[in-house]
């Protein structure tokens, strides 16, 4: 019996220990991507700082926003920090289920300057208040063949062609000719991803913006039913149609990056971190062929990029918050952030973009960088998730062709006006 | 005879004793969600404010109803249905038919033929998807091989609801075969004997014996079967997103969308209130037409 009881006294002791020692964990669910898999690999630095254990639940993107929900409404959820996309930014903050992070900031001295500003708007500050600190940045570039453009028989013939010398685009008008010119046999001009609902919402805004068209006025007015809309729309309907590879209207980005990555096409608008994929020979046949540049504008210099990012957040359902902002400090810091990059993570702070050895190992930083300071962003507020549906449907019906750009447009239009209205950003 | 009944009594209540607890868990798991569900569809209630303050009678239902985009769900989804059910029952009975009929290898035919049916319906999008893509998929380089254009599966939106009803049927037929196949071995011997020793062909036999007796199992599996199809959304999910335009947006996919993109579990319940209805207007149907056979 005395035997019994010092076994149980001792196994009371040792799961006390055991639980003692792992008392201090931080839980976050993140999604599968390349920037994901660069901060697990730097974990182990953090643990052994801190003593703190950091649990990654890695899920793909569609399933994110279906698990977070339930663990945001909890009084306490299971997550201790999570990843915030910038489409979630504005239903996260007005239900209120992200903590302010002000006083921390300020209390630890953290500095926020560092931070590329488009980055603060777009996944850090809402209405002047610190919800984020940006983790890292997708805005969209063009992808382009540098081995067609230094190709002398396509030189020669793009001189006689259009009276231009062949190079980078310069203007969005110039690449539009390049597509049509590119466009010939097996090899087409452009892939474009035009699966609705974002895949087709996000590329597409880079072609409204390239058009000198933006979402909305400063009173949050639409403004898509306009010449420069409806020239996007059209531009946009004809390159998936004319100088596209077949079934490109029902393409993901995967789908649109393996047509590029198999020599199928000159040119397709995506995410940054697709130009570090286009040189891994194993997956692409064009390594180190291709090129990234900010999407060109009306006039030589104008970017005409979309931006999107990712923030760090504490929920307010957060189980441990000060665990949560320790870590967040560390993976914020200049080292670690440098670290990530020097791995192949897209930045978000400016000392990282411009420190020399991340230069040195990835020459296309700068171009980057240039996409991230010219790109535009995307309406932030409580119904962005409804907008990009909305916005993804009626192009989609208008690339099928069962609308016209115009009336396509106008629906947006009236639909983002409902929605921003009962955001009450509109009047 | 008092003492009988009483015995009676006291089966009755055991009977009931003994069926409490699964009673009980039926009503936790099935009924439960279904009036919260109900009751919810009577309220503003979102995720961003999840509560039941506000009381709005049928305003999520003719909200739903009002719009031409769930309207255009509805019907896609019955059309689909329709289609798919439709076609894997020739295909699933025909198949049924001759197995019944094979001696040797059965289980090897079986195996077979349960392969799809055992995959994630999720799996069978990502496969099929990789299969159909225009220009790097083997359907479209086979096509290419024997002399054929290629053909644009997903991004038509003439063709891609075609596609979907392909794929479902690939993935779904050995469902019909193998509730039809228990059928059929379970018919009686006697009556085929009887009607070859009175001469009947063999169609004879098939539309005069098999189809008449069947007919209770052939309703039990298209009842089965439709209700699955109605709720086919991982396929849409994985293979269109509901395009191209709206050509593949079945009202599952639309009733996900209300929920878990629009944050809206108001208006998600009332329309599913509605599809459950449209579900249960039909399961009577037939029920009743199975009764009337039986």
């Amino acid at each position: 019996m005395n035997m019994l009881k010092q076994s149980l006294m001792g196994l009371a002791l040792a799961t006390a220990l055991s639980t003692a020692a792992h008392a201090e964990s931080v839980n976050i669910l993140m999604e599968g991507v390349p920037d994901t898999e660069y901060v697990k690999a730097l974990l182990p630095e953090f643990t052994k700082e801190t003593g703190i254990e950091v649990n990654l639940e890695v899920v793909n993107y569609a399933e994110m926003h279906t698990k977070l929900v339930p663990q945001l409404v909890a009084p306490t959820g299971s997550y201790s920090a999570i990843v915030v996309d910038f489409y979630w930014v504005g239903e996260f903050t007005k239900a209120g289920w992200l903590q302010p992070l002000d006083d921390r900031i300020k209390a630890d001295g953290f500095d926020t300057s560092v931070y590329v500003p488009k980055l603060m708007d777009l996944v850090g500050q809402v209405d002047g208040v610190t919800y984020m600190l940006p983790f890292y940045n997708y805005a969209m570039g063009l992808l382009y063949r540098t081995d067609l453009l230094a190709d002398e028989q396509n030189k020669a013939d793009y001189l006689a062609a259009t009276g231009e010398e062949l190079g980078p685009p310069k203007t969005w008008g110039e690449y539009l000719q390049q597509v049509k010119f590119f466009t010939k046999g097996d090899m087409k001009g452009v892939v474009n991803q035009g699966l609705r609902p974002d895949p087709i919402a996000m590329e597409w805004s880079n072609y409204l913006f390239a058009n000198g068209g933006e979402y909305h006025d400063a009173d949050w007015h639409a403004t898509l039913n306009n010449p420069a809309g409806i020239a996007a729309l059209d531009q946009y309907t004809t390159n998936v149609n004319e100088y596209g590879p077949l079934g490109s209207a029902s393409f993901s980005f995967d789908e649109a990056f393996n047509v590029m990555a198999q020599d199928g096409a000159y040119s397709y608008i995506t995410y940054n971190f697709f130009r570090a994929a286009i040189d891994d020979p194993s997956k692409s046949a064009v390594a180190g062929k291709v090129e990234i540049m900010p999407v060109p504008g009306q006039e030589p210099g104008v970017g005409a990029s979309l931006n999107g990012a990712w923030g760090w957040a504490i929920p307010k359902s957060s189980p441990n918050p000060d665990a949560a902002w320790t870590f967040l400090k560390w993976v914020e810091s200049h080292e670690i952030a440098k670290q990530r990059a020097l791995q192949g993570g897209s930045p978000t702070r400016v000392d990282v973009f411009d420190d020399a050895d991340v230069n040195a190992k990835y020459p296309y930083t700068g171009a980057m960088k240039d996409m991230l300071l010219t790109s535009h962003n995307f309406p932030v507020f409580t119904y962005t998730p409804q907008l990009v549906e909305v916005l993804g449907r009626e192009l989609s019906l208008a690339v099928a062709g069962e609308k016209s750009s115009a009336d396509a447009l106008a629906t947006v239009e009236t639909e983002m006006n409902e929605l921003a209205k009962k955001d009450g950003k509109l009047k | 005879m008092s003492r009988s009944l009483s015995m009676e009594a006291a089966d009755r209540r055991f009977g009931w004793l003994m069926s409490a607890p699964g009673l009980a868990l039926l009503l936790a798991v099935v009924l439960f969600p279904v009036f919260w569900a109900l009751f919810t569809s009577v309220h503003e209630f979102t995720l961003i404010a999840p509560n039941f303050d506000t009381f709005t009678g049928v305003d999520n239902y003719v909200t739903a109803i009002s719009d031409p985009a769930f309207r255009h769900s509805l019907w896609l989804t019955a059309f689909f249905v329709f289609a798919v059910v439709l076609i894997e029952f020739a295909i699933g009975f025909l198949v049924a038919l001759m197995l019944n009929s094979v001696e040797r290898f059965k289980p090897i035919y079986y195996g077979i033929l349960l392969c799809p049916l055992l995959m994630n319906p999720v799996i069978v999008g990502l496969i099929w998807r990789m299969f159909l893509h225009p220009s790097l998929g083997i359907v479209n380089y086979l096509l290419t091989v024997i002399g054929f254009e290629p053909v644009n599966w997903l991004g038509s939106t003439k063709i891609a609801i075609w596609t979907i009803i392909m794929v479902d049927i690939w993935h779904q037929v050995s469902f019909m075969i193998v509730l039809l196949l228990a059928g059929l071995s379970a018919l009686p011997r006697e009556p085929y004997e009887a009607a070859r020793v009175d001469g009947a062909s063999v169609f004879q036999s098939f539309f005069y014996i098999t189809l008449p007796l069947m007919m209770p199992v052939i309703i039990v599996t298209l009842l089965i079967r439709m209700i699955f199809a109605v709720k086919t959304y991982d396929l849409i999910y994985i293979m269109t997103r509901g395009g191209p335009g709206v050509a593949t947006d079945l009202v599952s996919y639309a009733i996900y969308r209300t929920a878990f993109v629009s944050l809206n579990i108001g208006e998600a319940s009332a329309m599913s209130a509605i599809l459950l209805a449209f579900i249960l207007l039909l399961t009577g149907y037939l029920y009743r037409y199975m009764r009337t056979l039986t």
